[in-house]
């Protein structure tokens, strides 16, 4: 996962804060975002990941700092001269023009002939698969065609950079899906530089080259989806990608790069430095994910390590099932997920089992 | 369903009271006598030919015509900017502002018509159809408000950003996104101000001067019993006037729906 180590900046952010009143929404943002590269700003509600996007877009006035894109300074810049396009996640169709009139709409002051914008938004049309549907009535489209129109009229511009807000919450779930792997394609096939706004941690992980998970208005960490998924820097990271267990521990000792600990319920384990992000002060705890936790059937061996533990509760999802289990005779439960696979029984809740587990899995947190 | 009959009748006499009175006008209109009473005498247009050849009255028309398209465009005008500023900005004292600009809509209309004829006296303003436009602004100002300010915020901020986004300036954007979706707003300002202004009778006669104008002439007509039938047929051509005209307002407003792709939550008709 290098894609974004050997391209141009596209987009700067320096020490950007932004305050509404009292509030302060933007804290001291820093970061960059690279050419072609599809970049996600990942968090929940309220923690400024739209807020920083419309600072891009120059909807909002940033209080303090600097906003580069491509090597420009964006300060006094409005937003209809930027280098950028945005959809919406109401997609603002304009309700009262055909389908081509909103593709063309950005087009009004290109010098090109009639029949070349025509073609332009013919082209546009056939990109995002709606060819044809250019004489319809913007109200006559489904939310998923309505999304098409967003793209295709911002796209139809040629942006540097995409800029996309929560573009699939509207839409179900097959459909999300489906527009999620559409948006990938689209944006390997124009080369734009795309940025996301989600909610959704799948969603960023599914679609990103790089993301950038916020809270209360600052960046946690700005990393490619596995970095995040396998090394996130801080619990609540860790908390809000995915599922991970956290365990009490104990640090006993720190030499160099090797820092040894003991896991209730897992024993002394010897982690390297690389699986102990920075400190933050916080009770320390290891961070495990389900599907590093394999239960070990019948006279099975563990590769590295195993430990004890009881059933406590099956959920069978059908291809899989996730078991909370108590480790080692502790009050510890974890949750581990099995696939599934023939001659793999579900177990029942009270079976005592082996969990097996891999040291190099662990993430530290203290 | 339970039944009731009370009710019902109710209804029946109730519609019947206040649009039976709105019938005669055209039963009379036609009506070879010139006594406004039954039995009906036989069928005559004399009333409509005199009616027609009343120079006075054509110039009161004409100066009312002239008061309500110059009123309705007025304030449905300033309409636009208050709703358009209350809708989509934030600045102090907006709301005792905003009230202000509502009040006369609660305010006896006699109030403001004396206050405004001492103040137009004392400043030496001659009275005429100015006078009787700015009179009849400030009354009809907080309706075109109301109208146009839910216009405005049925709109989608995000559009107006999105037409900004694709290099519209704020002005362009006004022009070809805003104005095109308050339209039927707009319309509805425009009609609704110009009946208000049209019938209008306190301000037109305090602050006009004597000048005819269509709602204090009849009035005053009404002293001659000769002419009184003359005034039914007038009174007929303007109840047919303000149909066409509200059906246009609900054709505009159907339509303006329609064109946006909403739904139809019911309107006057």
């Amino acid at each position: 996962m290098t894609f974004s180590d050997d391209r141009p900046t596209m987009i700067e952010f320096k020490d950007v804060h932004k305050y509404y009143g009292d509030y302060h929404a933007l804290r001291g943002i820093n970061g960059t975002i690279k050419a072609g590269e599809f970049f996600s700003l990942l968090g929940p509600s309220g923690c400024g990941k739209t807020t920083l996007l419309r600072t891009i877009a120059g909807f909002e006035d940033i209080s303090s700092g600097v906003i580069m894109i491509d090597g420009k300074d964006m300060a006094g810049v409005a937003a209809n001269v930027r280098p950028t396009n945005m959809v919406f996640q109401s997609y603002a169709i304009f309700p009262h023009m055909s389908v081509e009139e909103n593709v063309g709409f950005g087009l009004r002051k290109d010098p090109r002939s009639k029949e070349e914008k025509a073609k332009a938004v013919a082209e546009a049309l056939e990109m995002v698969g709606l060819k044809g549907f250019g004489k319809r009535a913007a109200h006559a489209l489904s939310g998923g065609q309505r999304q098409r129109v967003a793209l295709a009229r911002a796209l139809i511009l040629k942006p540097k950079v995409l800029l996309l807000d929560e573009p699939l919450s509207a839409l179900d779930k097959k459909m999300r899906e489906h527009m999620q792997v559409e948006l990938i394609k689209l944006q390997r096939q124009v080369g734009i530089t795309f940025i996301l706004v989600t909610h959704d941690q799948e969603e960023a992980l599914v679609m990103s080259d790089r993301i950038a998970v916020m809270f209360e208005g600052e960046i946690a960490q700005l990393a490619d989806p596995e970095t995040l998924y396998r090394r996130p820097a801080t619990r609540k990271v860790a908390d809000f990608i995915g599922t991970m267990n956290f365990i009490p521990a104990e640090i006993l000792s720190e030499a160099g790069d090797k820092v040894e600990v003991n896991a209730k319920g897992l024993g002394h384990v010897a982690l390297d430095i690389a699986q102990a992000p920075e400190k933050t002060g916080e009770a320390p705890v290891v961070g495990l994910r389900p599907e590093t936790l394999t239960l070990l059937y019948d006279d099975q061996k563990a590769p590295e390590r195993e430990t004890d533990g009881v059933i406590d509760e099956v959920i069978y999802f059908g291809d899989m099932t996730y078991y909370d289990v108590y480790l080692g005779g502790t009050d510890v439960e974890v949750r581990l997920s099995m696939r599934n696979v023939p001659g793999r029984p579900v177990l029942d809740v009270g079976t005592k089992v082996r969990v097996a587990w891999s040291p190099s899995a662990l993430v530290l947190f203290r | 369903m339970k039944k009731a009959p009370f009710l019902r009748s109710y209804t029946l006499f109730y519609l019947l009271f206040l649009y039976s009175p709105i019938i005669l006008l055209p039963i009379f209109a036609f009506n070879d006598s010139k006594v406004v009473a039954f039995p009906l005498a036989g069928f005559t247009l004399d009333w409509f030919r005199e009616m027609l050849s009343d120079q006075n009255l054509r110039i009161a028309a004409k100066n009312s015509l002239i008061i309500a398209l110059s009123v309705a465009s007025v304030s449905t005008i300033l309409g636009i900017f208050a709703a358009r500023a209350s809708v989509r900005y934030r600045f102090p004292g907006k709301a005792p502002l905003m009230g202000l600009i509502m009040l006369p809509l609660v305010l006896p209309e006699m109030i403001i018509a004396m206050a405004l004829l001492v103040v137009l006296l004392s400043l030496n303003v001659p009275l005429s159809l100015f006078t009787v436009i700015i009179g009849q602004v400030l009354i009809t100002t907080p309706f075109a408000v109301a109208i146009l300010t839910s216009a405005f915020q049925s709109l989608d901020k995000s559009l107006e950003e999105a037409s900004m986004d694709l290099g519209e300036t704020a002005w362009s954007t006004f022009r070809l996104i805003i104005l095109p979706l308050v339209m039927p707003g707009i319309m509805a300002s425009f009609l609704i101000c110009f009946t208000i202004s049209f019938d209008e009778f306190i301000i037109s006669n305090f602050l006009g001067s004597g000048q005819p104008i269509l709602s204090v002439y009849i009035f005053g007509q009404f002293r001659f019993p000769a002419k009184v039938p003359s005034m039914l047929a007038l009174g007929t051509v303007l109840v047919c006037f303000s149909i066409i005209l509200l059906g246009i307002a609900e054709y505009m407003r159907r339509r303006g729906i329609a064109k946006a792709g909403g739904k139809d939550s019911g309107g006057f008709l």
